[in-house]
């Protein structure tokens, strides 16, 4: 009993803490003024007002922001799903020459950091392609999530092969095996690998800024960052207008991940890491 | 050179010069239906720098650009992105008769014009007349010309508890901010000297110790805070003073009864003698431009009396014009308040136009922020490493 | 629609020796060699993703190790330049210049911090939330919802939470540390490891849940049959039967750590007080695309590169490797 109340303790505490700075976030979005004193955490009703979301809409257009992220992470989730999957289950169902290196690849592409790479990235995508201000030249560096193989690689590699060799031996083709045996099972872990791939383009500032010089085109992570390093020092309540940004691009991944997060069973992670 | 025909522009992103951009651009279209412009906002950044570099690079950028800092000159021209405004036929004269004197230092190595000096906003010191005489100061005549009456005013409103700082220019380490504290006072200290002359560091003497020890004593005595404050201090009522150009009048007009003087020196200086930094913003025009012709003409046309008189109504910021105030009195008339700022701007200081330009300020700035600002390490020190290696920047590493 | 695969998991995981190959060589039938593999259709399914990578990466990567050989930078189109090479000066530039040998000491800093810290609350974390039933969508939400938001959202309540007037130090009152936090040379770093700590554990603490359900709950019964309580089942049953996991969890951990670049950049603007919160990659990003020196930013690049292979195969010889 006694370690039943140090375990919902131990999860409580960590749960306000947690949750701490997102509930500052709201607070501080709906403040005519940024009290930063230990009352403040605590607004009170006369200090409330929406104008800061209407602050941060005049100088950014949110939703035009929120549509432009939309396309930009949804045209990444589509490449993930359809040629990660691909490649994942390869990996782990699929006994091929060159499979072993093709996995050092997949890890070794996430040690590299994306900075070292940007200019020339730039120069091929800009100059040589001529994707600049283009919603494909924005995806294309991140169209297929590394991360995303390595996680459907796990999934695929927890199907019993039994599972496999009586669908061959019944005739069945690769790609049939793959569409009705394999993904069938592992959809919901999908679900996972989706909210995952979601999250790095939809928080992603630094590749569509430089992409694109159309405001009209940039990303809502774009635009907020770029308001809380130059704009916002001339509106009259900075920080609650960067509260305001800051809940409106967090609200969608949040509401997303509420959605389907009962998705996450560990059940279904699947043992996605073997003990 | 010779190619006419449509061109595009960026120009800032703030409301009162994009409001002047506006109209410019309708005025120019409507009188030229067959070199039509397009027009842009600057792509906001915390260093709209590295998109035109990167701009450059791809081959995409703008035929013109009306934002274009000096400090970032040096490297679009090294990239081979800027067309030399001197190769127009009548590009040197233009220059020179526009804006006299204060052309010549934005010449490159080559004695080319690699910008064209548009628009300057001299940096003043602005102070809080409000809380000025809630401390006990004459909210009109301020004692603020010599470092030691500067610092005393300072520590009499420390003292009276009227606001949180004296004054708080921002303590951060981007390449420029030493051109809101540190250059200001430079220049008027060595009336008009640049950070570096003739590939030479120029700081590393009495005058350039007397500035650094002014801001040192700043910090040590907590006149003004090490910590970035969201938002504008001065504008808050967090800080009783401020250092910037006139640009900040339009944000401050409502919020602070303000009066301006010029920046201190260490014994004082008269005001029609007191030199500062120009934080001036030019024109680019890029190799990128199909239409170079256009472009030319089309800048010509934005910097023409009519216009920059345009622009001066609109924001308040100076055109970088020599006889400025007498050409156009009646604004001046009409708005006391730029008079002073009118005036400043016959003596203001660019930053020097030599290689690695920004490299160097932001070598500066990181020995300025670890001595003056934190007080770690002393100055003279800070002074003399500096100079070593922006010596050897300067001459191409 | 939920699949429970723990009972099968179970039987995978008992067999070592077939851990993670299907087809493998005991098939009857399959035992001749072919050239491409049993299924070579694997090649075809992944040569999509192979394409991206040689196009997107390989091309960037090999031009930046070719660029950090050569005295390079970025010109306009048709621009005429000379482009030497340089050998290893690009190098010696950057492994003389202080600033770059303190990035390196702060993303170090860094990773003593955030690493071990990740490990703990993450592995606490998840055994609480594996044994709770009630509320748990609650907790789960709860720990998982900042790593969903986007740093650049996040940043802003944490400069506010941490300012010298900002509620922390209300908080703390006398105790608050001068400089506050974000501008204390000897704290900056540490600031930001707490909030890439927090903001970071969802997706390390779901990595644990995975793992979690490969402990036979049979190893807890016979602990707790012999006596011992919570904390012993913990240690000798839990930590060891996650291994894996651990080792997944620390080697992510320090790959990200190692290329920390947002939350320098957007907390500390420049690099924070005298450079105390610079990391590798923010230098990369000033020298390269600020200053356009990238022949030096993409010398600093390979050493950061070098030196997370390096931490990496240490780990994976320490901490033990993924049985996968």
């Amino acid at each position: 009993m006694r370690s039943r109340i140090v375990t919902y303790g131990v999860l409580t505490l960590g749960a306000l803490a947690f949750l701490f700075p997102f509930y500052y976030m709201v607070v501080g979005s709906l403040q005519t003024n940024p009290d930063p004193s230990i009352a403040g955490a605590f607004p009170h009703p006369s200090n409330l007002t929406t104008e800061n979301f209407t602050a941060i809409d005049g100088r950014i257009n949110l939703l035009q922001g929120l549509a432009n992220s939309g396309i930009f992470t949804g045209g990444v989730i589509l490449g993930t799903l359809v040629f990660g999957v691909l490649a994942g289950y390869a990996l782990a169902v699929l006994k091929w020459r060159g499979r072993s290196a093709t996995f050092a690849l997949v890890l070794l592409v996430q040690v590299v950091p994306f900075q070292l790479l940007m200019i020339p990235l730039y120069v091929m995508i800009a100059r040589d392609y001529g994707l600049s201000d283009s919603y494909l030249g924005m995806i294309l560096p991140f169209f297929i999530n590394s991360t995303a193989v390595v996680i459907f690689r796990q999934y695929f590699l927890q199907l019993p092969k039994e599972l496999f060799d009586a669908a061959r031996i019944d005739g069945a083709g690769e790609f049939r095996l793959l569409w009705s045996v394999a993904l069938p099972l592992v959809r919901p872990a999908l679900l996972t690998a989706v909210l995952l791939t979601f999250i790095g383009p939809w928080n992603e500032f630094l590749w569509p800024f430089l992409i694109t010089k159309d405001a009209s085109m940039q990303p809502l992570a774009v635009s907020l960052a770029n308001f809380i390093s130059t704009i916002a020092a001339s509106t009259t309540n900075p920080f609650g207008a960067m509260m305001a940004g800051a809940v409106v691009l967090a609200a969608p991944a949040v509401a997303l991940f509420l959605i389907f997060q009962r998705y996450f069973t560990s059940n279904d992670l699947g043992s996605g890491v073997k003990g | 050179m010779d190619a006419k025909g449509p061109i595009t522009i960026w120009y800032s992103n703030n409301d009162a010069e994009i409001a002047w951009g506006q109209q410019m651009v309708a005025a120019w279209n409507a009188a030229n239906p067959d070199q039509q412009v397009t027009a842009q906002e600057i792509p906001a950044g915390s260093s709209s720098e590295e998109v035109i570099g990167a701009a450059i690079t791809a081959g995409n950028a703008p035929c013109l650009i009306f934002n274009t800092s000096p400090a970032a000159v040096p490297g679009f021209q090294k990239q081979g992105g800027l067309v030399d405004l001197s190769d127009f036929p009548d590009g040197e004269q233009y220059i020179t008769d526009r804006s006299g004197d204060l052309a010549d230092q934005y010449r490159s190595d080559d004695g080319g014009f690699y910008q064209l000096p548009w628009k300057s906003n001299p940096v003043m010191i602005f102070y809080n007349k409000d809380l000025f005489a809630k401390a006990g100061l004459d909210p009109e005549n301020p004692q603020l010309s010599t470092y030691d009456e500067f610092l005393a005013t300072s520590q009499k409103l420390k003292a009276a508890g009227v606001s949180d700082y004296a004054i708080n220019p921002a303590p951060t380490s981007e390449f420029f901010q030493s051109w809101f504290d540190f250059y200001p006072l430079y220049a008027a200290q060595t009336g008009g000297k640049q950070l570096v002359e003739d590939g030479k560091a120029t700081f590393d003497d009495a005058d350039g110790a007397a500035v650094a020890d002014f801001w040192r004593t700043v910090y040590a005595d907590q006149l003004a805070g090490n910590e970035q404050y969201q938002g504008d201090a001065f504008a808050d009522g967090k800080a009783a003073m401020a250092i910037v150009g006139p640009w900040a009048i339009s944000v401050y007009k409502d919020k602070v009864n303000w009066g301006s003087v010029p920046v201190p020196t260490e014994k004082g200086t008269a005001a029609s003698d007191t030199w500062t930094f120009s934080d001036a913003k030019n024109v680019g025009l890029f190799t990128a431009c199909q239409n170079k012709a256009t472009a030319w003409d089309v800048l010509k046309f934005a910097t023409s009396e009519e216009q920059d008189g345009a622009w001066l109504n609109e924001t308040g910021q100076m055109p970088l014009r020599k006889d400025l105030t007498t050409t156009y009195a009646d604004y001046f008339q009409a708005n006391p308040a730029y008079q002073r700022f009118g005036d400043q701007a016959a003596r203001t200081v660019e930053v020097p136009n030599v290689q690695n330009s920004v490299e160097i300020w932001q070598t500066f700035r990181d020995g300025y922020s670890k001595a003056v600002i934190f007080g770690e390490g002393d100055v003279k020190s800070f002074l003399s490493d500096a100079e070593t290696q922006i010596d050897q920047l300067a001459a191409g590493k | 629609m939920t699949v429970d695969l723990a009972g099968t998991t179970g039987r995978t995981g008992g067999d070592p020796g077939r851990s993670g190959r299907a087809g493998g060589e005991t098939d009857a039938g399959k035992k001749r060699r072919r050239p491409f593999g049993a299924q070579p259709l694997g090649i075809l399914f992944s040569a999509p993703y192979l394409i991206f990578v040689g196009v997107v990466f390989a091309y960037p990567v090999i031009f930046a190790v070719w660029m950090s050989f050569h005295d390079y930078f970025f010109t306009a189109p048709g621009a005429q330049v000379d482009r030497p090479f340089v050998g290893f000066d690009n190098y010696v530039t950057a492994l003389t210049d202080p600033d770059v040998w303190r990035a390196f000491g702060n993303v170090g800093i860094f990773l003593i911090i955030n690493v071990p810290l990740t490990v703990v609350l993450s592995i606490v974390l998840a055994t609480a939330l594996d044994r709770v039933v009630r509320a748990r969508t609650f907790f789960r939400v709860a720990f998982y919802v900042p790593y969903v938001t986007a740093s650049v959202a996040v940043v802003a309540v944490w400069l506010f939470l941490f300012s010298n007037t900002g509620l922390i130090n209300n908080v703390l009152g006398p105790l608050a540390p001068t400089p506050s936090w974000l501008v204390n040379s000897a704290l900056a770093m540490p600031t930001i490891a707490l909030f890439v700590t927090w903001k970071g554990l969802g997706f390390y603490i779901l990595l644990y849940l995975a793992a979690l359900q490969n402990v036979q709950k049979e190893l807890y019964e016979s602990v707790a049959v012999d006596g011992g309580g919570r904390l012993r089942q913990f240690f000798s049953v839990t930590v060891p039967g996650v291994r894996p996991a651990t080792f997944l969890v620390v080697l992510l951990s320090t790959i990200t750590g190692a290329n920390l670049f947002t939350e320098p950049y957007l907390l500390t603007n420049g690099g924070g007080p005298n450079g105390a919160s610079t990391s590798p990659v923010l230098l990369i990003y000033q020298k390269g695309i600020e200053q356009q020196n990238p022949d030096v930013a993409a010398a600093i690049g390979v050493v950061l590169i070098v030196f997370v292979l390096v931490i990496a195969l240490l780990q994976r010889r320490f901490v033990g490797r993924e049985e996968s």
